[in-house]
């Protein structure tokens, strides 16, 4: 059974999570403070996380950070009650692959948690290159030169969706509907933020990116193919 | 072609007039001091060589003169010896021609003469060549022209001519020549020339010394040009850089004056002038200090009541700031605070919600009823919290490239409408090619969205037209009804916030009253705006044109609000 981490100080609300959360068959792990989440998290490690971002203890941007040493693959998505720009990017930066402004519909909650833990590119049994990198689709790993590049889950389906269309470009909208499930959403912060990461990761020089190319006003598509090697 | 050859000199006259030489513009000495040796040495030039060929062909006229007398007397002499000989018996003519012939035993290389004689048959007769000369001198010295004159008269010629000798020697000289006749002989024509050696001697020294002495008139003339003219230019200079002084600031210069020339007269006026000068500058400073001082004396004076202005002032913006600082953060707080308990209460009434079938029709009906007034209270919430954003002018646009078009279109997708309605709906038409901009696309798709869902709640079931229109320097996008329209009034107040234009129209589609606010705070916030036209019953037009690159301005409008049909 898939178990959730709901890391929110406020009781109510993470009892309503548990709810509804149980309703569709997922198991919920309360937990209040911030501190307390990152011992449980290190104890009981859940599928997925969702991550308050003002929590007694330690701050949710804080827990992000500490939850991401021990696990790239766990996906967190954050709920915030801030929508302000600068609060989301944090949350990003530290880590989260997506977040959720209170107040937010159920079904959407539940629909996000569905896409981040559905596996990526479950349709291709191959594997890939791009650039000078191996993509193992079945082992979900990347490797340059037979060393692996540690990725968060999301980084992998973001690379993963580029890399099976090499030179298709992707409008961040186009992505923000594949990687992230969105149907009507232009929110590019969130494609921006994750490709500056996984530019971070994966790219050489991450200031002249050679397998992630932005196409100036329309979005990104990946580089060369492995031919190269 | 004359017409073409006077234009050709005209151009040239021009460009020389423009082109003097930068060498002799700067200097008025080098000006005139060229000028004058110019002119002094093409004076001497033409003097001197006038004077020395009158002084060397008077010479030569004096020589051929003498010759002639001489070579008259000596042919008569000749005459005279034949005659005498004709008269003895054994008389032998070619000793006697020879004897005349060789008499001249001085050459006129030496200053002496030749004699020629030929016979006027070009015969020899009697032993006597046709042709004897004295002195190896070339028969050809004698000109053809004055044979003939000489033969056929009985007078005295001459001929200005050149001795020539065998040894190949030539002399410029004279030939006078007449004809004799030897008696028992024959016709004969003597000549006696003379060289003009001892003249041309003389006139090469004449000649050399009038050189010389123009030279050294040059030169004199040349040094006392140059003395004169320093004596001239030297105050002149003067008085430029006197006037260059006072031009550069020194208003106490002035020129020394010394005498009462021309120079000092220019002395004298340019003092003068300095005077009126000094006076007139001091005045207007002297102004201009009681100026100052006027604006000092008024601005201290005023100084203690502005500061005192300015200090209540800023205070009283500080106490302003500071509250609109503290209700700005009240209604953020506010809204986070509402927002959790919302996210709980939204989440419980979906669940009952989703479990409305198990319920009472009642019951299950308010199901229903809450949650689409717990939709409507996010929504304002949401709302008032970007309006209190704007109030605080925290907003902050976070741009990239966006393509209205593809914008726009999906905004109209994701109205809400099921496809089909929509398409009669809704009729867009805008550009295929991506329309790019620096915008913010979360707001500019809220624009659209407010404008879209305002014009579907006015449009009274009549289609609504988009139409996107590009310039160099914006975008405009046109959302066009024609359902009830707006009065004049009502464009004035369209976008007050909470404002309806008929507060008994039922509010079918739960807008908050604050949509088209936000949406020109949100045109304003990229440097656009959103103008608006409406008639009763025929419906609006919302524009709203945007900078296609942020911080420039909209030159023109793409598309007027004032509608064409």
């Amino acid at each position: 059974m898939t178990s959730v981490m709901v890391v929110d100080d406020d009781q109510d609300l993470a009892e309503m999570l548990g709810i509804v959360l149980n309703g569709v068959g997922i198991e919920v792990d309360l937990v209040s403070r911030g501190d307390e989440a990152v011992d449980v998290f290190r104890n009981n490690p859940p599928d997925l996380v969702l991550l308050d971002i003002m929590l007694p203890g330690l701050d949710g941007i804080e827990v992000c950070k500490q939850i991401r040493k021990q696990s790239m693959r766990v996906p967190i998505v954050m709920l915030t009650a801030k929508s302000d720009t600068h609060d989301i990017v944090r949350g990003l930066e530290a880590g989260a692959d997506d977040y959720m402004v209170k107040p937010f519909k159920p079904s959407e909650l539940v629909a996000r948690i569905r896409t981040r833990l559905r596996r990526a590119g479950g349709e291709i049994s191959s594997n890939l290159t791009i650039g000078d990198l191996a993509i193992d689709i079945v082992e979900h790993t990347v490797t340059r030169g037979g060393k692996e590049i540690p990725l968060t889950r999301l980084e992998f389906d973001l690379l993963v969706a580029l890399a099976k269309e090499p030179g298709r470009v992707f409008t961040r909208e186009a992505l923000l509907g594949e990687v992230w499930g969105y149907r009507h959403s232009t929110d590019t912060r969130l494609v921006n933020v994750h490709v500056q990461r996984l530019r971070a990761k994966i790219e050489h020089d991450p200031e002249n990116p050679t397998i992630i190319n932005t196409v100036r006003g329309i979005g990104y598509k990946a580089g060369a193919t492995g031919s190269r090697g | 072609m004359e017409l073409a050859t006077r234009q050709a000199q005209q151009v040239h006259e021009a460009s020389y007039s423009v082109k003097t030489p930068r060498f002799f513009r700067k200097s008025l000495f080098r000006k005139v001091f060229t000028l004058s040796g110019i002119i002094s040495i093409t004076l001497i030039y033409f003097l001197g060589s006038n004077l020395f060929n009158r002084i060397s062909s008077g010479i030569i006229d004096e020589k051929i003169t003498a010759s002639i007398s001489e070579g008259e007397s000596a042919i008569q002499y000749a005459d005279y010896r034949f005659i005498i000989g004709s008269l003895g018996r054994s008389t032998d003519f070619k000793e006697l021609v020879s004897e005349i012939v060789s008499s001249t035993n001085v050459s006129a290389k030496d200053s002496g003469r030749e004699i020629a004689l030929f016979n006027s048959n070009d015969r020899r007769a009697q032993g006597i060549p046709a042709v004897s000369t004295s002195n190896f001198l070339e028969p050809t010295s004698v000109p053809d022209g004055l044979r003939k004159k000489v033969q056929s008269d009985d007078e005295i010629h001459w001929q200005k001519s050149e001795l020539q000798y065998l040894n190949g020697e030539k002399l410029a000289g004279v030939v006078i020549g007449k004809a004799v006749s030897i008696p028992r002989v024959g016709n004969y024509e003597m000549y006696v020339l003379f060289g003009f050696d001892a003249q041309q001697r003389t006139i090469d020294l004449i000649g050399r010394s009038m050189w010389g002495a123009g030279l050294l008139l040059i030169t004199l003339i040349m040094i006392v040009a140059s003395v004169v003219l320093r004596q001239v230019i030297q105050p002149v200079k003067y008085a430029a850089e006197v006037a260059e002084q006072l031009t550069s600031g020194d208003l106490l210069k002035r020129m020394e004056v010394k005498g009462e020339d021309e120079i000092a007269r220019l002395g004298t006026a340019f003092n003068e002038m300095a005077d009126t000068l000094e006076q007139q500058i001091s005045r207007l400073e002297n102004l201009s200090r009681v100026q100052q001082r006027f604006v000092s004396d008024v601005s201290h004076e005023l100084r203690t009541p502005l500061n005192e202005m300015a200090d209540t002032l800023e205070q009283q913006i500080s106490r302003l700031e500071n509250l609109s600082r503290v209700q700005q953060r009240f209604v953020s707080d506010v809204s986070h605070e509402l927002r959790t308990p919302l996210t709980t209460i939204r989440m419980a009434s979906d669940v009952i919600y989703s479990a409305r079938d198990n319920f009472d029709p009642t019951i299950a009906r308010s199901a229903e009823l809450l949650i689409s007034q717990i939709e409507r209270f996010e929504n304002l919430l949401s709302d008032l919290l970007e309006v209190s954003r704007f109030d605080a002018e925290v907003a902050t646009l976070s741009l990239e490239k966006v393509d209205i078009s593809t914008l726009v279109r999906r905004c109209a997708d994701d109205l809400g409408i099921a496809s089909k309605d929509r398409d009669a709906m809704l009729r867009i038409e805008a550009p295929v090619t991506p329309v790019l901009i620096d915008a913010d696309p979360r707001r500019v798709e809220r624009i659209m969205r407010n404008l879209l869902a305002n014009a579907i709640d006015h449009s009274e079931g009549k289609p609504i037209d988009v139409v996107v229109e590009e310039n160099e320097s914006a975008v405009s996008i046109g959302v066009r009804d024609y359902g009830v329209g707006l009065t004049e009034q009502h464009i004035e107040r369209v976008f007050d916030r909470f404002w309806r234009a008929d507060p008994s129209r039922s509010r079918i589609r739960g807008g908050t009253g604050l949509g088209l606010s936000i949406a020109r705070e949100d045109a304003q916030l990229h440097g656009g705006v959103i103008k608006v036209w409406g008639e009763m019953n025929k419906g609006s037009n919302f524009v709203v044109t945007l900078p296609k690159v942020h911080g420039s301005a909209i030159e023109s409008t793409p598309l007027s609000e004032i509608p064409t049909s």
